[in-house]
C-alpha cells in the first residue's frame, strides 16, 4: 500500500462506510474521481435509511409514493423486488428486525457500477472502487496488467482465504465478521449457521452482492443455490474449513 | 440447470489456507537474503486526526527498513511490521465504534501488505482518519 506507480488513490466516507478509489491512468483528471464521490454523496442523501429526508425514508413513512419518486429509486426498488423473486424472498428489502424499508444492500452495489461508468467515461481504463469491501475493478492495477482481489480470511483476521485475478469484475463478499452478524435469514430472522463467507463474481456489482447476501443467508444450502447462477461465480466458506466454489470462480495463486 | 461444484466428495474442495501457511512462505523469503545487508526497524506516528464525531485517532507505524548492497548497488526495501494506533472518545458508543474499528484497520492494512494483494473484498472497514494519520506515518518512514 505505499508505492503506488501512478494514478491516484483517494478514500472517503460515504453512505456509512469507506470508498476507495484506486485510478491508475495518469491521462485521467482527478475530476473524474471528484465526480464518483459527489455521485455517491447525492446517493446516500436520496437512499440514506439513516437521513430522515432520503426519499426512502418518505416512502418508508408514507409521505412519498414509490411511483412519484426518483427513477432512480423506482429503478433500484424496482431491481430488489425482481431480486427478492429469483432468490426465493432471500433478499427482502424488508428483512431488518424492524421491518423498515432497506435496500441498502442493493444501493451500495448499483452506485458502485454507476461509479464505474463515470470513470469509464472519463476514458480511465484501469481502476478499482472498493466500498466497503465490495469492489469493482478494471484493467489492471499498472505496472500489473490485473488486479489481486484478496478475499478476507473469515477465522484469521489478518490473513486472506484467497485471491481472485481479473482485469475485468465485481467482487462481492458477505460474512458473519465484518460488522456483527447484520444478515439474518428473513424467514427465520436468525444469523445463519455453518457458513463463515460466500464471495460472488460476475460483472454486475449490485447483483453479485445481492448473491452473496443471498446465499449467505440460506446457510449451507446457499452453496448449492450458487450452482443455478447464470454468469455469476461463487466461493462459500463453511464453519468446518471447507471451501466450497463453483468451477469458473476465478481463483489465482 | 445446475452446475457441479469443484468437488472431490460432496461439495468438498479445498481447505481453508491457515496463518501458518502465510508465516511458511515468508520465512522462506527471508532466507534469500543478499551479500550484505543492514536492517533498521523504526516507528513513525502520524498526526492526531478527528474521525467524524466520533473522537480523534493517532496512528503508528514500525518499518523495517533493509539495505541490502550487492555488487555495489544497493537496494532499499521498506516493510510495515506494525500498526499501532491510540485513539479518544466522549460517549459510549464512540468508544464501541473506535475499539471496533482499530484492530480491523490494522489488520487490513497489515494483510494486503503481507498477502500481496492490490485491495480486499470482505472486511475492509476503514475510516479516512486512520487513512490520514497513517499516511502521514507512512510518509515519514519513506522519507527517512
Amino acid at each position: 500500500m505505499t508505492a503506488v506507480a501512478g494514478g491516484e488513490r483517494r478514500v472517503e466516507h460515504v453512505m456509512g462506510m469507506p470508498v476507495i478509489v484506486d485510478l491508475r491512468d495518469d491521462d485521467v483528471p482527478s475530476s473524474a474521481i471528484d465526480e464518483v464521490f459527489a455521485w455517491l454523496h447525492l446517493v446516500d442523501a436520496r437512499f440514506s435509511t439513516y437521513k430522515a429526508d432520503s426519499e426512502i425514508c418518505r416512502i418508508d413513512r408514507d409521505e412519498l409514493s414509490a411511483e412519484d419518486a426518483h427513477p432512480d429509486v423506482r429503478a433500484v426498488l424496482a431491481q430488489c423486488e425482481r431480486l427478492r423473486g429469483e432468490t426465493h424472498g432471500y433478499f427482502d428489502v424488508r428483512a431488518g428486525t424492524d421491518g423498515r424499508l432497506d435496500p441498502s444492500g442493493l444501493v451500495k452495489g448499483w452506485s458502485v457500477d454507476r461509479a464505474a461508468l463515470v470513470l469509464d467515461a472519463a476514458g480511465a481504463r484501469n481502476y478499482a472502487v472498493n466500498a466497503g469491501g465490495d469492489i469493482r475493478v478494471r484493467g489492471g492495477a499498472l505496472p500489473e496488467r490485473t488486479w489481486r482481489v484478496g478475499i478476507q480470511h473469515p477465522r484469521e483476521r489478518d490473513h486472506i482465504a484467497a485471491v481472485v485475478v481479473t482485469d475485468d469484475l465485481a467482487v462481492a463478499t458477505s460474512g458473519a465478521y465484518e460488522r456483527g452478524e447484520h444478515v439474518i435469514d428473513p424467514h427465520t430472522r436468525l444469523a445463519p449457521a455453518g457458513v463463515l463467507s460466500v464471495t460472488i463474481t460476475g460483472s454486475d456489482l449490485a447483483t453479485a452482492d445481492a448473491y452473496a447476501t443471498t446465499a449467505f443467508a440460506m446457510g449451507p444450502q446457499g452453496a448449492v443455490w450458487t450452482q443455478s447462477l447464470s454468469g455469476y461465480e461463487a466461493m462459500t466458506i463453511l464453519a468446518d474449513g471447507r471451501v466450497l466454489t463453483t468451477p469458473g470462480f476465478p481463483a489465482g495463486d | 440447470m445446475n452446475r457441479a461444484l469443484t468437488a472431490t466428495i460432496g461439495l468438498a474442495a479445498i481447505g481453508l489456507p491457515t496463518a501458518n501457511a502465510f508465516a511458511a512462505a515468508e520465512a522462506g523469503a527471508a532466507t534469500a537474503a543478499a551479500a550484505k545487508k543492514v536492517v533498521v526497524t523504526r516507528k513513525f506516528t502520524g498526526p492526531t486526526a478527528q474521525a467524524d464525531q466520533w473522537g480523534t485517532v493517532q496512528i503508528n507505524v514500525t518499518v523495517r527498513k533493509t539495505t541490502s548492497t550487492v555488487n555495489g548497488h544497493k537496494k532499499v526495501t521498506r516493510k510495515i511490521v506494525d500498526i499501532g494506533g491510540s485513539f479518544s472518545y466522549h460517549t459510549d458508543r464512540s468508544q464501541y465504534i473506535m475499539s471496533q474499528s482499530l484492530p480491523m484497520l490494522r489488520q487490513a492494512a497489515l494483510q494486503a501488505q503481507s498477502a500481496n494483494v492490490d485491495t480486499i473484498s470482505g472486511a475492509t472497514y476503514t475510516s479516512d482518519a486512520f487513512k490520514q494519520s497513517l499516511q502521514a506515518a507512512l510518509l515519514k518512514a519513506q522519507q527517512s
